[in-house]
């Protein structure tokens, strides 16, 4: 996982054609008009920001909020780099859209049998040895494909090597790190690109579900306790009545 | 004597109206009331908002979108459904762990409330998630990293602990006396185990309500985004819970012309007090110790969003309830208890709406689909609640109460 696949979108050599949008919609047999968001049938996009055209897309974390949500474990993070999503779990409760940094996920909400949709990273394409479509597509090269660690090293020389980019790249520790990676010359906060807590964001429940034990035992320890001594003072009082009433009628 | 004689007239007057009641009731069709009318017209919307979600699907059934996930369905009928259903557990936890055998004659009304409360958090979950059939799934699915997984188990055996903890009054009833001691001396040896299990699995999953919202860091309005969200769903839910329990018994003393020693509501109402002042106070170091203190005075919604649930969950009733007038006064403590009960409802709006509305780019109105489903299922609980109280022996019985002997007799 550490070494999955990753994509790398530099927003700078982007020209804003929309091939990888149509390479994604064809690919899923939707409609292909251009849509400004992403939706159940624009699993990328490109926004317009100023002059610049920012691509859209599931970031893919190392650590998804959205797979440590799911409650049947529909939503996973591969080894190979994806996070995919099993439809065929899915009982449709919505939490991974309340739980993704950065409003991703997708629901049908216009269907009957509705479910989840977001970008998979094409990963059985990845798998048969093929490049997703949308970096396949692209004609400038903003996005490319490559093993998370070529990735990164590519991110850093580009940024280091020409003093118009700002240096940081995006994904490199949002929401704990990432499988996709922006870097830009204009910064990620004028692009639209939201400022992510740095942790994994399934660090923020562990906490609360690792204390569940330990409530269960301490709570059940004291609970007894006290249902203990609660018992024992009711024998005491019985008994005393007794020896009381015993005392009376003597 | 003369006292004697007029509770007397007065009990066989309250029996006279009840076997005309129950003549009513028996003919095809009923008398049309003010009463009746509301609940057929709630019945009638609730059913075409039904037909709406399940035949043309959440589109046109509620104004839910993708930047606003979980609606009035979530904030409503699970947040509030599940927290104001904690009566239960903390009256039997009350009597039967801690000893507080003042607390005995309201705990089958408590137990009965909650019952019905996480019935009508399960029926609402058949409409909340996308597909319903499918609820089932985590039960053989399993993610332990997941809150939600968690709180679906607390919720599926805290409901099966409520129903054996309820069931006593529904198998005493039963004419067939082998059954019903044998099952009566089972049940009398477990309960404890059974009480013990569910004040756990309910202090569980009353505080992992809250923990659902700690993955939205970021997204939660710093107003509510705390790391204690545990800590202050478990804590609220408590006194919100015995104030439900509280309406309900004066409802039934107000409406079912029943007498009970009203004594024991000012007994109940003497936790909610310190309770909400330990909550409001640990909110409020929570707050000023997050650096959410700025936001405490700006002049926004979620500011006077915040304001509100904390002058009606906090500051009012408090105010109120320290007053031995308002303890000992069945109607200013009915109304405080709604108080308490609305402030409640606005905090977990204010968590899963309020707070969310910023960051989510969309103002959300919930659709009156949506508002239709949830009064129906409350409805449909309130009505659950009157006939079991009617026909079970639910009710406190002091002082004794002749109109039970009447409708047993009659029945």
């Amino acid at each position: 996982m550490e070494n999955g696949r990753s994509i790398l979108i530099d927003v700078t050599k982007c020209i804003g054609c929309r091939s990888c949008e149509q390479a994604c919609k064809q690919l899923h047999g939707f409609p292909l008009e251009s849509e400004a968001k992403l939706s159940v049938t624009a699993l990328t996009v490109i926004e317009e920001r100023g002059d610049k055209f920012v691509r859209r897309m599931c970031m893919h974390c190392q650590d998804p909020a959205c797979a440590s949500a799911c409650l049947v474990g529909a939503l996973k993070k591969t080894a190979a780099g994806p996070v995919t999503y099993d439809g065929s779990k899915c009982i449709g409760c919505r939490y991974c859209l309340v739980a993704c940094p950065f409003n991703v996920p997708r629901y049908e909400w216009s269907k009957l049998v509705p479910y989840v949709k977001k970008c998979d990273m094409c990963a059985e394409r990845q798998l048969a040895g093929q490049q997703p479509a949308c970096v396949e597509a692209c004609p400038t090269g903003a996005s490319i494909v490559g093993t998370r660690e070529e990735m990164l090293e590519e991110a850093q020389r580009r940024i280091l090597g020409d003093s118009h980019y700002v240096k940081h790249i995006y994904g490199s520790e949002e929401a704990g790190g990432t499988s996709v990676f922006f870097i830009s010359d204009v910064p990620f906060e004028k692009l639209g690109f939201v400022a992510a807590p740095k942790q994994p964001m399934p660090v923020l429940t562990a906490n609360a579900l690792g204390d569940g034990p330990t409530v269960i035992l301490m709570g059940g320890a004291l609970l007894s306790g006290l249902y203990w001594i609660t018992q024992r003072r009711a024998e005491v009082a019985a008994v005393e009545g007794k020896e009381n009433l015993g005392r009376k009628s003597r | 004597m003369a006292a004697k004689a007029d509770r007397l007239v007065e009990a066989a007057k309250g029996a006279q109206d009840f076997g005309k009641e129950l003549v009513m009731s028996t003919k095809l069709i009923p008398r049309i009331t003010l009463w009746r009318t509301i609940v057929a017209v709630i019945f009638a919307a609730g059913i075409y908002a039904t037909y709406a979600r399940f035949a043309l699907g959440f589109a046109q059934s509620t104004h839910l979108t993708d930047p606003q996930p979980w609606g009035l369905w979530v904030g409503l009928g699970t947040l509030c459904g599940v927290g104001l259903s904690a009566g239960g557990f903390a009256i039997a936890a009350a009597v039967y762990l801690l000893g507080f055998e003042r607390y005995r004659p309201v705990l089958r009304t408590a137990v009965l409330v909650s019952f019905l409360g996480y019935m009508s958090v399960i029926t609402g979950m058949m409409y909340e998630l996308g597909l319903p059939w499918r609820i089932w799934h985590p039960i053989v699915m399993w993610n332990r990293h997941s809150v939600l997984f968690e709180v679906s188990w607390c919720v599926m055996l805290y409901t099966t602990v409520l129903a054996l903890e309820f069931s006593p009054s529904l198998v005493e009833k039963i004419p067939w006396k082998g059954f019903r001691e044998f099952y009566l001396t089972w049940h009398h040896k477990i309960l404890i185990a059974l009480v013990l299990i569910g004040t756990l699995l309910s202090s569980m999953h009353q505080s992992f309500l809250g923990a659902l919202y700690l993955i939205t860091k970021g997204k939660l309005d710093p107003l509510w985004y705390s790391p204690y969200l545990t800590t202050e769903f478990y804590l609220s839910a408590i006194p919100a819970g015995l104030a439900v329990t509280i309406m309900a018994l004066y409802l039934c003393v107000r409406s079912l012309n029943v007498k009970l020693d009203l004594k024991i509501l000012s007994d109940v109402s003497r936790v909610i007090a310190p309770l909400l002042a330990l909550w409001g106070v640990f909110r409020i170091v929570d707050l000023v110790t997050h650096d959410a203190t700025p936001y405490l005075f700006v002049w926004r919604e979620e500011t006077l969003s915040f304001w509100l649930e904390m002058i009606l969950l906090v500051i009012a009733p408090v105010v109120l309830l320290i007053r031995e007038k308002v303890r000992s006064n069945p109607q200013y403590l009915y109304w405080t208890c709604a108080l308490v009960v609305m402030g409640f409802m606005a905090n977990r709006l204010n968590v899963s709406i309020t707070g969310l509305q910023a960051t989510s780019g969309v103002y959300y109105v919930p659709k009156w689909t949506e508002f239709a489903t949830s009064l129906a299922v409350l409805t449909a609980v309130v009505l659950a609640f009157r006939y079991a109280v009617i026909y079970l022996d639910i009710l406190p019985k002091n002082p004794p109460q002749q109109r039970w002997m009447v409708s047993s007799a009659e029945a």
